[in-house]
């Protein structure tokens, strides 16, 4: 009996400590909890030599920390890298893809010089940030999300579907391919009598928050039902339908392995992984594939839309902009976004920051430095960026 | 005298810091996930949602998941680490012998993801093709086959999982195995024996042994994260059979961390969802210890 005795001591002893602890300490190991969550982070030092700087005048050196959106993560690697070369290693720039959420969250604890984001802050948060000095957030990169699937004798790009039929779809209420729905959009397909698997995301990410803001768009229903966020429930789960993928390339093996499947994945992925790619009905009745024409052309559209780089996005934001008008928009197009504070303690901060992002906004959006995949901001919609910069200051 | 003491000290010291790094862990879990519980009190482990649109959330489906997950695990793990043990103590030569447990131990130290990118792209396709479908298609009347199976489920998951404990559990039995005193196991022969009885002897007397090494492993069972998380399926529904998608409470905040910082109460929801993974361990081990007890006391 005496092992036993020991072990229930012991475990009695480690709560005793733990109440102890709790009711002594709690506000400190509290604080220090908070900031504990085990994210992975790859931080990204850059080591390569520098080859002849473009700048003519005197640049302050230092480095910028930032973290954020993994779907800007190779981009902002390629320019963060580009840009310490131009500047002869003087500007080092850190990325971390720790994800949207957590990216705006060390952000707000001021723990990063700026964060990446696939959507912009909440209502809420931006008040917050308002009262402190304001912020700036500006997109940077366009993203959208590609409908892929998986149906034997159906090539990429052969079927069409629209956003309500996509709704219904993860709604649970279109089951089967040959519904007369989608036989009607595809009369040239042998669509089967099986059922339709569909595949989401199950970690929180911004490609679902696109698409549920598009599917809220297009469907009362949805917005109802749903709504839009990095993660929701699924409809389509409870009548076990669904199935829940880990991240772009989870998405893309549970699409490939399950026949009669479909899903959802950032546009870049889809192309690389050889997906098959639905063609989508956009607002003017006409059937696109997401491309690098078709997304430069929705976000051009957009473009009247889109509020200053000091003002509250999240009203609009992604929910309004979904589905724009013009014959060549793709329907699920979105941004992805950079936030910065308007005002920083260090001058030596601000100068860098606006440097970076100066550039980031104009040459960095030239077709020799944007990773395969990625597409460039239309130089309208880069130009709120570049307003935005002229806000930022220094303080304290 | 003094050096004794200087000695006994020493213990006490580390064995006091391992106790409070552990009660600190329990406190933080407590302590931040202190708003759900207060929030919704005992429905938040008995309902199955999680809805971050309307900050809903309810682990149970988890728990469930985590534990059937478990149940498979061991199931498969621990007749295969046994005869593992076995095997390769008494029934191969020297070299293959050292060849064989460096393997194992190996397989006991490659990292996590190795074996969920493996089990995504490798085991689940295979396991669907011929192991879950013929099940379905000819035993499907049985409800622990009644789904129609996808690759990614909890059968995926529970057999993804053995593979990757029996090392533990098999090198655990092993060491026990090989240390069972040489005399025995001659007297065992010279009473006439035949091998096979020799065998089940001597795993008589190591029982105690495979008891530890299976807590060994279905701890690592319980807490594995991201390899559960690619071939889970991670479906938040109280699951109707085995092949069946679910989820476990480490896939879940393995899947939700990221970008959980965003909501008010997501991030207290997955540090209970710990808590209670903690409290399950705790209650697993304590029982499966009181059940060794006996077994022990009975032989």
């Amino acid at each position: 009996m005496r092992g036993r005795n020991l072990l229930v001591m012991s475990a009695v002893i480690v709560v005793a400590i733990a109440l102890v602890i709790a009711f002594g300490l709690s506000g400190i190991f509290r604080g220090e909890a908070d900031q504990t969550p085990a994210i992975s982070t790859t931080p990204s030092l850059i080591t390569t030599t520098a080859p002849a700087a473009i700048t003519t005048r005197e640049l302050p050196s230092g480095t910028i920390n930032g973290a954020g959106a993994s779907f800007l993560n190779p981009q902002m690697q390629a320019w963060a890298m580009k840009f310490y070369e131009l500047t002869n290693g003087k500007i080092q720039v850190n990325y971390q893809s720790i994800g949207s959420g957590a990216g705006q969250a060390k952000f707000r604890e001021g723990m990063l010089d700026f964060a990446g984001s696939d959507v912009p802050l909440k209502k809420g948060i931006y008040n917050e940030f308002k009262e402190k000095g304001g912020i700036i957030q500006f997109p940077v990169i366009i993203g959208s999300v590609a409908i892929v699937y998986n149906i034997p004798g159906a090539e990429s790009g052969r079927l069409r579907l629209t956003g309500e039929i996509l709704a219904k779809i993860y709604l649970g209420e279109i089951t089967y391919w040959d519904d007369p729905a989608i036989k009607e959009l595809n009369p040239d397909i042998a669509l089967p009598h099986e059922r339709i698997i569909a595949v989401h995301r199950s970690d929180g990410s911004g490609t679902t928050f696109v698409l549920t803001a598009y599917l809220s768009k297009v469907s009362e229903k949805w917005k109802e039902k749903v709504g839009a966020d990095f993660t929701v429930q699924w409809p389509v789960d409870e009548i076990g339908s669904g199935v829940g993928a880990k991240g772009n390339e989870g998405v893309a093996a549970a699409v490939k392995q399950n026949q009669y499947s479909i899903g959802y994945v950032e546009a870049a992925y889809a192309y690389e992984l050889g997906l098959n790619v639905a063609e989508i009905r956009n607002s003017d009745g006409r059937y696109v594939l997401p491309t690098s024409e078709t997304m430069k052309a929705a976000a051009g559209a957009l473009m009247a839309r889109l509020p200053k780089a000091d003002e509250d996005w999240s009203g609009i934001f992604p929910h309004e902009v979904m589905d724009p008008p013009g014959p060549d928009s793709y329907p699920i197009t979105s941004f992805s976004f950079v936030i910065l504070r308007q005002v920083y303690d260090d001058p030596v901060k601000v100068e860098l920051l606006r440097e970076f992002f100066k550039w980031v906004l104009t040459a960095g959006q030239e077709s020799e430095n944007i990773v395969k995949g990625y597409i460039p901001l239309p130089p309208e919609v880069a130009e709120i960026g570049l307003r935005g910069l002229e806000m930022l200051r220094a303080g304290g | 005298m003094n050096t004794d003491k200087a000695f006994r000290l020493s213990l006490f010291f580390f064995t006091i810091s391992s106790f409070i790094i552990v009660a600190s862990i329990v406190v933080s879990l407590i302590a931040t996930s202190y708003p759900i519980f207060m929030r919704d009190g005992l429905s938040f482990i008995i309902r199955g949602a999680w809805n971050p649109v309307r900050e809903d959330y309810g682990i149970l489906p988890a728990l469930l998941g985590t534990l059937i997950t478990s149940a498979i695990a061991i199931a498969i793990a621990l007749p295969l680490s046994i005869s593992l043990a076995v095997f390769s103590s008494e029934l191969i030569p020297g070299k293959f012998k050292i060849i064989m447990n460096n393997i194992s131990d190996l397989m006991a130290s490659l990292p996590s993801v190795i074996y969920g990118l493996w089990g995504l792209f490798v085991l689940a396709p295979i396991l669907h093709q011929f192991v879950m479908m013929p099940l379905h298609t000819h035993l499907g009347f049985i409800p622990l086959f009644s789904t129609r199976p996808v690759p990614t489920n909890l059968f995926t998951a529970g057999v993804l999982l053995a593979i990757m404990i029996v090392p533990f559990a098999s090198s655990v039995i092993r060491e026990a195995y090989s240390a069972i005193p040489y005399y025995l196991k001659e007297a065992a022969y010279s009473l006439g024996m035949n091998r096979w009885e020799v065998i089940r002897m001597m795993l008589g007397y190591i029982k105690s042994a495979i008891f530890a090494g299976t807590f060994l492993a279905l701890g690592r069972a319980m807490g594995e994260t991201v390899a559960v998380a690619m071939v889970v399926g991670n479906i938040m529904r109280f699951p109707k059979s085995l092949f069946d998608m679910g989820y476990t409470i480490s896939s879940l905040i393995a899947s939700q961390f990221p970008n959980a910082e965003v909501y008010e109460f997501m991030v207290p929801a997955l540090y209970g969802g710990a808590f209670m993974l903690f409290i399950m361990g705790l209650a697993i081990n304590l029982i499966g210890f009181s059940m060794m007890r006996r077994m022990v006391v009975h032989r």
